[in-house]
C-alpha cells in the first residue's frame, strides 16, 4: 500500500505550483455574481430576482450611476449601474449606504411647527395644509414689502432649475447657493481662462500627473469615476503621479511622490514649475501662440520672477525638486494636472488655481488624449412657460456680491453678516439641503446666532428630510424626500463621455414627505389657487414624472430612443457600450474600449454655422453679435467658450478691479507674521463621509465616527503631546479641545482636522445622544440598531473657530488659512469643548473685507497694479457693509 | 366562562356550536376588548383630539382606570382642555413624530429602520383579511402601533359578530388570526416599547397610557395563551416572572379566566368595562 506523503502547508503549496495548467482548463461554473449579473440581483434567501430601479446616486455630488434593488418594495441593496459610462458599475461606500437616508428612524416624515423657543427642540406635527397656509401667509406679507426679503439658501441643488423657478415666480432675486464654501475660487480661477469651471484630467491615458491638493482617491470632486481612471493610468499606463499636499492623504500615499508644501503655497510651486519649463524652453510654443491670448515671449518674461529659489523660500519645497518635477512634467507626454481644494481654499485661491492650470496650457496638454481636457456635459430644456427674472437685484445672490464682483458663484458664507448688518433684509428664509450652522465658517457662533434671532430672521422654513443643525432652528419644517424618492434630471461632467441621467423614486415617499418640486408647487398653488396672480401657470404639472417629461421627451437622440421612458429603464443616456466584467471598461461590440473624443476646441464650424458670420482681425468669428469661433491657420474652429474663443492667460477683467491679470501668487499676509508656536489649521474629508449629512448613516458612522487632529511628530514633541492626548486649538475667534493624532504624514506647520464629526444635531447616531447616561426625553434610545453602537466618541467639529474670510477674486472661503496656536490641553479643558464668539467673528469678517477690491489692503497686496485707478476704474461704487 | 363543543354530524366533520348564553358572553368580552384596543390605538395612532381627551377625562373613565392602577397627574386631569390638547400634541411629536423620538413603528423597534419586513408583513395580513390602510389626519406606516392595535380591534369586532351569530368556526379563525398577529407582531415589540415610553414620557397621560399598554399587552398575551419573546430593545428588562404560560387548548375563548401570576397593579381584562370611546 502506498504511503501518503505527510502534507503540510509547504508541501501543499509546492503541489499548487504544478497545478496551474490543470486548474486553468478546469471547468469554471461559478463567477463573481456582481460582475456576471451586472444590473441584476437576486435575493440570497429566496433566489428571486430583485426589482432593479436605475437611479443617479446623490449621496454626495459626484452623481454616480446606480441601481437600487428592491425586495418587497424596499431597497435592500445599492450598486453601480453597469450601463453608466462614467462610473461603470461601481459605487463608493457612501453610495452603497444611501438607503439609510430613507429608512433612518430620525428622518422627518411630517410637517413640523416649532413650539417654544427657536432651537429648543419642541415641535408640533401639523398637516400639509396648515403648513402651506402659514408659509403662504408669510410669503404674502413679504411680497407686499419687497420680494427680495424672501431669501432661499440652498446647499445641494440638483433640482434641475426648480429652486430658480420658485424664486423667480415669487419675483425674488435673493437666491443664495453654497459654492463659496465649496470650490468657487477654483471655478473663478478657470472660467475666465478657458470657459468652463472644471477640468477633466484624462488619468487613464496619461503618463504623468501633478496633483495639487486633491484627494481624488477618497473625497474630491468626481471621486468615483476619476479614481477608477487614476488606478487604470497607474496600472495600465504606468503613469507617474506626484502629489503636493500638506497632508499624506491616501491619494498622496498612492502617489510616486508626496511633496509636503507649506499650507497655501501650491500656487508658488506651480509658478516655479512654469518658470523652469519656460526657462528651459520646454513649452509648447505653437499651442501658446495659437490658442492663448499671450505670446511665448510675454509668458517667458512674466514667469522670470517665479524662480524655484523664490518658491522654495515660500513653500519649503526644495528648488532642486521643483526643477526636477518641472522637467519631468514638461518632457513626459501626455501629462495632466489635477487640483481641488488645496490650492483654491485660500485668500487668493483663484490665483493659485490659475497658476496650476497654466502648466498643462504651456505644455500644450489641453484636450489631448492623456491630457487636461474640457468637461463634457449635456443640458435639458425647462418646462414652459418660464417665469421672468426678478425685476430688482438683491444685495447679494448666488452669482453676485457687490464687494466681490468677480466671484461669479457668489460669496454665500458672508450672508449672516449681511443679515446682521441689515444689507440683506429677511422676512422669510427658506433653506434647502443646506446646513451652514454646521458646514460654514463660524458654524453655530455665526450662522447659529443669526438664524436663532427672530428679529433678523422672522420666519424660517426648512425643507429637509433630516434634523440638521440648521433645520433644528426652523419655525416650520417641510419634510423633503431623500434622493431615493425624488425625480431629478442629471448630467455631470465626471468623465470624458457626456451623459444625461435621472433620479427616479424607487418607491413611494415615506410618511408625508414630498419631493421639492412638489412642495414648491404646492406653496405656489396655495398662494395663487386660481391662477389670478400669474404664478400658478409656471407650476402646472401633475407630478414629478410629468415634470421630467418636459425635460426629456424632446431631446434629439433621446427622443428617438424613448425619452423619459428610456431613462426610467436605463437611468442614463446614451449607452456607449457594454461593461466588460474582465477589465471593468466600457467596450464596443468588438470588445475594444470605447474611445473618447478629444480636441473639442478644434472642432471646425460648418458652412451652415459660418453663414453670415464675421471674422475680425484677431480671427474671432461672430454671428449675430455672438462669438461662435476663432479662425486659426485658415480654419474656422469653435475654440474655447470664452468671449475671445481663446485661453486667456491674461484675464483683463481682473485688472479692472486691481487684480493681477497674469498668473501670480500672493502669500497669505497673516501667514508671514506667524509666530514660532503657531500653526495653520486645515480640514479634510474622509472617504466614507460627506460634509454634513453622512453622520446619520449607520454603516458609515461605524467606519468613521471621530476625528482626532493630525499633528506632525516633530511639532507634537515640541508641545509635549502624543497620540490620544488632548490639545487645545485656539484661533483668533475661539478655541476647541480635541484629541491629537501624531504622525509623520503632515507638514510640521499644519494641523488637520477631518470634518463630518462632532454633530450636536442630525439625529441620535450623529450626536450619540443615545449614549448619554442622563436620559433626555427629546432623544430616543434603545432602538435595536443603536444597541450595536459600540463607540462613544463622536468627534469635535472645527468650523466654529474658523473665521469667514473670502477670496477677493473667487469669493471662496479661505478654509485653510486659519492660524492657530496648539497647546497641550489644560486641567480645565474638556474633550469636545468648542467656544467661539460672534463679535470676534464679526471683527474677522471686517478684516477680510479689507482685501476686497474696495478694501484698503487690496492695493497694498498688489503693488504691481500701481497703475490701477481704484474701484472707480471698474465703474462700480464702493458698497460697504454697515457693520 | 363556560364553553361547549358539540360534535356535528354533517359530512362527518365536527361542527362546534356555542351554547347561546356562552357565546353571548364571549361576544361581549370580545367587544369589550375591542374597545380597549381602540382606546389604545387612539392614544398612539395620532395626536389626541379634544373629543377623545374629554372622553378620557370623564369621572367614570378616570375611576375605572384608577381601579387598574392607572393614575394621571394634574397635568392631565386639571389642565384646561384646549391647553391639554396643545401640550399633548407637542409631547406626541417629541415622543413619536419628530426626529430623535421613539417612532411607534414595529420596523424601527425591531430593525432600527423604517419600512422593513414587519411593514410589509402586516400590510399583507391586512390585505388578506380585507383591510386597506387609509390616512387619517396623518399618513402612518402599516406597522405603526396604533394601526396594529386598530387591526386587532377590527378582528375582535368581527369575532364578536361571529359569536353573536353562533358561528364558532369563524370565531376560531379570527382568534387564530389575532394570536398569529400577536405572536408575529405586537407581542414581539409592544411590551418593551411601552416600558420605554413609560420612562421617556414627560406628561402623565403618555406615561400612564404606556403603562396601561404594557399591562394590557401582558394580559392579552397571557389570556391568548401565547409564549412570545419580547424582541424589542428593552427586552432585557422584562422580569423573568412575567414570562407567560402556555396556551390551554381546552380554553377556546377569547381570554383565560385566571390572570397569570407576577403582575401587580394591572387587573384582568374582564374587570375592565370601559364606556364607549371615540376612536
Amino acid at each position: 500500500m502506498m504511503e501518503m506523503t505527510k502534507l503540510n502547508r509547504r508541501t501543499f503549496l509546492k503541489v499548487s505550483a504544478a497545478t496551474g495548467a490543470a486548474a486553468a482548463v478546469a471547468p469554471r461554473l461559478l463567477k463573481a455574481m456582481e460582475l456576471e449579473l451586472a444590473g441584476k440581483d437576486v435575493s440570497p434567501v429566496s433566489g428571486v430576482q430583485r426589482k432593479a430601479v436605475p437611479i443617479t446616486c446623490h449621496f454626495c455630488n459626484i452623481q454616480d450611476g446606480a441601481i437600487a434593488y428592491l425586495e418587497n418594495d424596499r431597497v435592500v441593496k445599492l450598486e453601480g449601474n453597469p450601463e453608466h459610462v462614467s462610473t461603470r458599475g461601481r459605487l463608493c461606500p457612501k453610495g452603497n449606504s444611501g438607503m439609510w437616508y430613507s429608512y433612518d428612524p430620525d428622518r422627518i416624515l411630517y410637517p413640523l411647527k416649532r413650539v417654544g423657543k427657536r432651537g429648543e427642540g419642541k415641535w408640533k406635527r401639523i398637516t400639509w395644509d396648515e403648513a402651506l397656509t402659514e408659509v403662504a401667509a408669510k410669503l404674502d406679507e413679504a411680497l407686499k414689502e419687497d420680494p427680495n426679503t424672501i431669501v432661499l439658501k440652498y446647499g445641494r441643488n440638483r433640482t434641475g432649475g426648480v429652486l430658480d423657478r420658485f424664486m423667480q415666480t415669487l419675483g425674488s432675486d435673493s437666491i443664495i447657493n453654497h459654492t463659496s464654501v465649496c470650490e468657487s475660487s477654483k471655478k473663478v480661477g478657470m472660467e475666465p481662462a478657458w470657459g468652463p469651471d472644471i477640468e477633466t484630467p484624462d488619468f487613464a491615458n496619461t503618463k504623468y500627473v501633478l496633483n495639487f491638493g486633491s484627494n481624488v482617491l477618497e473625497a474630491s470632486y468626481f471621486h468615483n469615476p476619476l479614481s477608477q481612471r487614476v488606478a487604470e493610468g497607474r496600472v495600465d499606463n504606468h503613469m507617474k503621479i506626484v502629489t503636493f499636499d500638506v497632508r499624506l492623504s491616501n491619494t498622496a500615499g498612492f502617489s510616486d511622490e508626496w511633496i509636503p508644501v507649506h499650507p497655501g503655497t501650491d500656487g508658488a510651486v506651480a509658478l516655479a514649475i512654469g518658470h523652469v519649463i519656460l526657462r528651459e524652453d520646454l513649452q509648447d510654443s505653437e499651442f501658446i501662440n495659437t490658442w492663448t491670448n499671450v505670446t511665448v515671449d510675454e509668458l517667458k518674461e512674466h514667469y522670470k520672477q517665479f524662480t524655484p529659489e523664490w518658491a522654495e523660500k515660500i513653500s519649503g519645497v526644495p528648488a532642486a525638486t521643483i526643477e526636477r518635477i518641472a522637467i519631468e512634467f514638461a518632457t513626459t507626454k501626455p501629462a495632466t494636472i489635477f487640483t481641488y481644494r488645496g490650492p483654491a481654499k485660500h485668500l487668493y485661491g483663484s490665483y493659485n488655481e490659475k497658476a496650476c492650470m497654466m502648466l498643462p496650457v504651456m505644455t500644450g496638454n489641453i484636450e489631448r488624449r492623456g491630457g487636461y481636457c474640457l468637461p463634457r456635459g449635456m443640458s435639458w430644456p425647462q418646462p414652459k412657460p418660464e417665469p421672468p427674472k426678478p425685476a430688482k437685484h438683491a444685495y447679494m445672490n448666488k452669482h453676485h456680491h457687490p464687494l466681490y464682483p468677480l466671484a461669479s458663484h457668489g460669496v454665500s458664507h458672508l450672508l449672516p453678516f449681511h443679515i446682521a448688518d441689515g444689507t440683506m433684509k429677511v422676512n422669510v428664509y427658506f433653506t434647502y439641503q443646506d446646513n451652514p450652522v454646521y458646514t460654514n465658517p463660524g458654524a453655530r457662533a455665526v450662522w447659529g446666532k443669526v438664524l436663532s434671532d427672530e428679529t433678523l430672521v422672522p420666519f424660517f422654513v426648512s425643507m429637509s428630510s433630516h434634523m440638521g443643525e440648521e433645520t433644528a432652528l426652523a419655525d416650520i419644517i417641510l419634510p423633503d424626500c431623500p434622493y431615493l424618492e425624488r425625480w431629478e434630471p442629471e448630467s455631470m461632467p465626471n468623465s470624458l463621455w457626456p451623459w444625461l441621467g435621472i433620479r427616479q423614486p424607487v418607491h413611494k415617499s415615506l410618511g408625508e414627505s414630498r419631493e421639492n418640486r412638489i412642495l414648491m408647487r404646492d406653496i405656489i398653488w396655495k398662494l395663487d389657487p386660481d391662477g389670478s396672480r400669474g404664478m400658478r401657470k409656471y407650476w402646472e404639472f401633475k407630478d414629478g414624472e410629468d415634470y421630467m417629461r418636459h425635460h426629456f421627451d424632446n431631446i434629439p437622440g433621446l427622443k428617438e430612443a424613448g425619452g423619459l421612458d428610456f431613462l426610467k429603464k436605463h437611468g442614463v443616456w446614451p449607452i456607449y457600450g457594454k461593461l466588460d466584467p474582465r477589465t471593468g471598461k466600457i467596450v464596443d461590440k468588438t470588445g475594444r474600449e470605447i474611445r473618447a473624443e478629444y480636441g473639442l476646441y478644434k472642432k471646425e464650424l460648418s458652412e451652415e454655422e459660418m453663414a453670415g458670420a464675421i471674422i475680425d482681425e484677431n480671427g474671432l468669428i461672430t454671428k449675430n453679435g455672438k462669438a461662435i469661433g476663432i479662425q486659426r491657420n485658415g480654419k474656422n474652429y469653435v475654440g474655447f467658450a470664452t468671449p475671445n474663443r481663446l485661453i486667456n492667460v491674461r484675464v483683463d477683467e481682473w485688472a479692472k478691479y486691481g487684480f493681477n491679470p497674469m498668473p501670480t501668487f500672493k502669500r497669505i499676509p497673516w501667514h508671514e507674521t506667524m509666530r514660532e508656536d503657531e500653526m495653520i489649521l486645515t480640514t479634510f474629508k474622509l472617504n466614507v463621509h460627506k460634509q454634513s449629512r453622512s453622520a446619520a448613516v449607520k454603516w458609515l458612522a461605524e467606519i468613521a465616527h471621530s476625528n482626532p487632529a493630525w499633528i506632525n511628530t516633530e511639532t507634537a514633541k515640541k508641545i509635549g503631546v502624543k497620540t490620544g492626548d488632548l490639545v487645545r486649538v485656539e484661533s483668533k475667534v475661539g478655541y476647541l479641545v480635541t484629541k491629537a493624532y501624531v504622525t509623520e504624514g503632515i507638514h510640521p506647520k499644519a494641523i488637520a482636522i477631518p470634518t463630518a464629526f462632532g454633530h450636536w444635531e442630525y439625529g441620535r447616531l450623529a450626536t450619540l445622544k443615545l449614549k448619554e447616561k442622563k436620559p433626555e426625553w427629546s432623544h430616543g434610545q434603545e432602538d435595536p440598531d443603536f444597541n450595536n453602537v459600540w463607540w462613544d466618541d463622536k468627534g469635535v467639529h472645527p468650523n466654529d473657530i474658523i473665521p469667514a474670510i473670502a477670496d477677493p477674486i473667487g469669493g471662496s472661503q479661505a478654509w485653510f488659512d486659519t492660524v492657530v496656536k496648539v497647546t497641550k490641553a489644560g486641567p480645565n479643558d474638556k474633550y469636545g469643548d468648542v467656544v467661539a464668539d460672534w463679535d470676534r467673528h464679526v471683527e474677522a469678517f471686517k478684516e477680510g473685507l479689507r482685501y476686497a477690491y474696495t478694501g484698503d489692503l487690496h492695493r497694498k497686496m498688489h503693488p504691481e497694479m500701481a497703475h490701477w485707478k481704484g474701484p472707480e476704474e471698474a465703474g462700480h461704487e464702493s458698497e460697504g457693509s454697515h457693520l | 366562562m363556560k364553553t361547549s363543543q358539540i360534535e356535528g354530524k354533517k359530512s362527518g366533520i365536527s361542527q362546534p356550536t356555542a351554547i347561546p348564553e356562552v357565546a353571548a358572553g364571549m361576544a361581549a368580552e370580545c367587544g369589550a376588548r375591542a374597545l380597549l384596543y381602540r382606546l389604545l390605538s387612539a392614544v398612539f395612532v395620532e395626536e389626541a383630539s379634544a373629543e377623545f381627551l374629554s372622553a378620557m377625562r370623564t369621572p367614570e373613565m378616570l375611576e375605572q382606570l384608577a381601579e387598574v392602577g392607572i393614575g394621571f397627574d394634574a397635568d392631565f386631569t386639571a389642565a384646561p382642555l384646549a391647553e391639554l390638547v396643545d401640550t399633548l400634541a407637542v409631547e406626541y411629536a417629541s415622543l413619536f413624530a419628530a426626529s430623535g423620538g421613539f417612532p411607534p413603528v414595529e420596523s424601527v423597534r425591531l430593525y432600527g429602520r423604517y419600512r422593513h419586513e414587519p411593514n410589509f408583513e402586516v400590510m399583507q395580513t391586512y390585505q388578506r383579511l380585507g383591510f386597506v390602510l387609509q390616512p387619517g389626519r396623518h399618513e402612518v406606516f402599516a406597522d405603526q402601533l396604533g394601526v396594529e392595535l386598530m387591526f386587532i380591534a377590527e378582528l375582535l369586532e368581527r369575532q364578536a359578530e361571529a359569536l353573536a351569530k353562533g358561528d364558532l368556526i369563524a370565531s376560531r379563525k379570527l382568534e387564530k388570526e389575532i394570536k398569529r398577529f400577536w405572536s408575529r407582531h405586537l407581542g414581539r415589540w409592544v411590551r418593551g416599547y411601552a416600558r420605554l415610553i413609560e420612562r421617556a414620557a414627560m406628561h402623565s397621560f403618555y406615561r400612564e397610557m404606556a403603562r396601561f399598554l404594557r399591562g394590557f399587552a401582558e394580559e392579552e398575551i397571557a389570556a391568548l395563551g401565547l409564549h412570545i419573546e419580547d424582541a424589542d430593545g428593552a427586552r432585557l428588562e422584562v422580569p423573568k416572572a412575567e414570562v407567560q404560560e402556555a396556551a390551554d387548548p381546552q380554553k377556546p375563548g377569547c381570554t383565560s379566566d385566571a390572570a397569570p401570576p407576577g403582575r401587580q397593579g394591572i387587573r384582568r381584562l374582564q374587570d375592565l368595562r370601559l364606556p364607549s370611546v371615540p376612536d
